[in-house]
């Protein structure tokens, strides 16, 4: 017998940990999938007549869909590491690397896939009726981005708010590579927290994570404050260049962040999975 | 069958078990008795793989309970205590768990609940405590794993559902079935489980079938309390009298007589029946 993976198996478990999907995470997606719905009757209720373009209602969804990979892992998981109510988990004729993999499917890859499919959905059925909500978010989404892309081709002058989307231009498998990652990080983080925490999981991992932004940022200001000259030696002929090539050191240097962090929260998670007592 | 061997293990300052080993034989229902906090419940997590060794080893038929590996996992089914259930039916829970066992028997899931008269079609949140433990005590029992751990599984049981739950553990346990009964209540498993185990503060005081303890000891039913006797206890019309069978006379055991004689005479009975 395979006591590492089988596929079998893992679709066993696959199943097992899906038949509680919906119900321990379906009143959390209808109310992230409601949330646009509320602002878009809100905007249409104000007497300002103000519409909202795709891309703000993109940036919502993506927030919205953080939100989600938040509170999914004690949302799917929350006994898996309680002391009695956990050890059916334990005690499930599986190996810790199914149960892993089944952990990640659900909570990397299920959760904010649904959740973002759906609220898509939302989004075009409101932009077809239409009132402040103004054009589709993914058709608009598309076409911004090969605007930006082919003015960087071509040298052309970017405006102030489009610096906010040039890393995405500049680098197109950055900005896929970077979307994902941060995904990946985020539920890692997570799922790590929710095996590490037995109580306020996602609480006190969010305490955590804001104890170390930080402490990140103080550090960050410490070495701007000491590297001044990059900015020094900047003028209105090489801003672009400079501006340039330092996203292109921030844009790897997230990455590798990002997938080291991924890598690190993940092996911590199967190890929880693997050594946990009850 | 299980080997422990120099086990020791302890909840952070609290030890529990000290270089302890004993044997479980296959095909038998052991009752595990032992006072509060000995450390029963902690000595079937350990079997099960839910807690781990600090130092000794645990066997289960070779595979290493600790490593829960899935061949180990489908072979033990624990049912602790403590009733804890999903929010589903028994049926629900017992299909979604079964998948994962090789001999599991849904029939015999169905015959269970109705010797134990549990009603099918109720979630488990719409039973009483008993008969959560009784529908549970059937999902164990139809997954037909080779060791069955049952921690306290006659708590919160009535007096008419304690004896359906010794008929059933009797009647459909087969003999390659290994059942440990964790308990303290002892006339609740009297005349199902052979052998004893009785566990002490970080000691095995006795590990041994019936017919051991009766070779052994002499239980003594009459009218007078002996001066020799291990434990007297008076019982209605006169005495019993735990004491050594010195003439090897046969005898009929007394659970709760056996752990009281065990509990005062510690050193003398662990020589006695080595």
């Amino acid at each position: 017998m395979n006591n590492t993976l089988n596929i079998n198996r893992l679709g066993k478990v696959i199943k097992r940990d899906g038949a509680g999907f919906a119900q321990n995470l379906g009143l959390a997606l209808i109310i992230l999938w409601a949330i646009p719905v509320i602002i878009w009757l809100f905007g249409n209720m104000t007497p300002f007549n103000g519409k909202m373009d795709p891309f703000s209602r993109l940036g919502i969804i993506g927030t919205l869909r953080n939100i989600l990979i938040i509170i999914a892992p004690a949302r799917l998981y929350k006994y898996c590491n309680d002391s009695r109510q956990g050890m059916g988990y334990a005690m499930m004729p599986a190996s810790s690397l199914e149960k892993f993999i089944s952990m990640v499917f659900y909570c990397i890859i299920v959760a904010p896939i649904v959740y973002v499919v759906g609220a898509l959905a939302v989004d075009s059925v409101l932009a077809l009726i239409g009132g402040s909500y103004e054009g589709f978010a993914v058709p608009a989404y598309l076409d911004k981005y090969a605007q930006l892309k082919h003015a960087l081709e071509n040298n052309m002058f970017l405006s102030e708010e489009d610096y906010s989307s040039v890393s995405s231009s500049i680098f197109p498998s950055f900005f896929i590579t970077s979307n994902i990652l941060s995904t990946i990080m985020l539920s890692s983080i997570f799922m790590f927290g929710n095996m590490v925490f037995k109580k306020h999981k996602t609480g006190k991992m969010i305490g955590i994570l804001i104890l170390l932004s930080i402490i990140s940022m103080i550090a960050f200001i410490n070495y701007v404050s000491n590297h001044e000259t990059i900015f020094q030696s900047m003028n209105e002929d090489n801003a672009t260049d400079v501006i340039k090539r330092m996203l292109h050191i921030t844009a790897q240097a997230s990455i590798i962040l990002q997938a080291v962090v991924s890598v690190v929260m993940l092996w911590g998670t199967y190890h929880k999975i693997k050594t946990q007592k009850y | 069958m299980i080997k422990i061997n120099n086990l020791d293990f302890a909840y952070k300052n609290t030890q529990v078990f000290r270089r302890i080993s004993l044997e479980f034989e296959k095909g038998n229902i052991y009752g595990l008795l032992g006072e509060n906090g000995v450390g029963k419940t902690t000595l079937l997590k350990l079997i099960c793989g839910l807690q781990k060794p600090q130092h000794g080893e645990i066997s289960v038929d070779g595979l290493t309970p600790s490593k829960r590996q899935p061949q180990f996992l489908q072979s033990v089914y624990f049912l602790p205590e403590e009733v804890i259930t999903e929010d589903t039916t028994p049926m629900r829970f017992v299909q979604k768990t079964g998948a994962f066992y090789p001999r599991y028997d849904f029939e015999l899931f169905n015959t269970l609940m109705k010797e134990l008269e549990v009603d099918l079609s109720k979630k488990f949140n719409e039973l009483s405590h008993g008969q959560k433990k009784k529908a549970l005590l059937a999902c164990a029992m139809s997954l037909q794993t080779d060791y069955l751990f049952l921690d306290e599984p006659t708590n919160g049981l009535d007096i008419p559902s304690k004896a359906l739950f010794r008929k059933v553990i009797a009647q459909y346990c087969n003999d390659e079935t290994t059942v440990i009964i964790s308990t303290h209540q002892v006339k609740d498993v009297e005349n199902l489980i052979d052998p004893i185990v009785i566990l002490d503060h970080d000691d095995v005081l006795l590990n041994a079938n019936f017919s051991k303890i009766t070779e052994r000891i002499f239980f003594e039913y009459g009218p007078e309390r002996l001066e020799n006797a291990f434990y007297t206890e008076m019982l209605p019309g006169g005495y019993i009298n735990v004491m050594r069978n010195v003439n090897n006379e046969e005898s009929n055991i007394n659970i709760e007589a056996l752990f009281n004689a065990v509990m005062k005479n510690k050193e003398q009975i662990k020589n006695l029946m080595q």
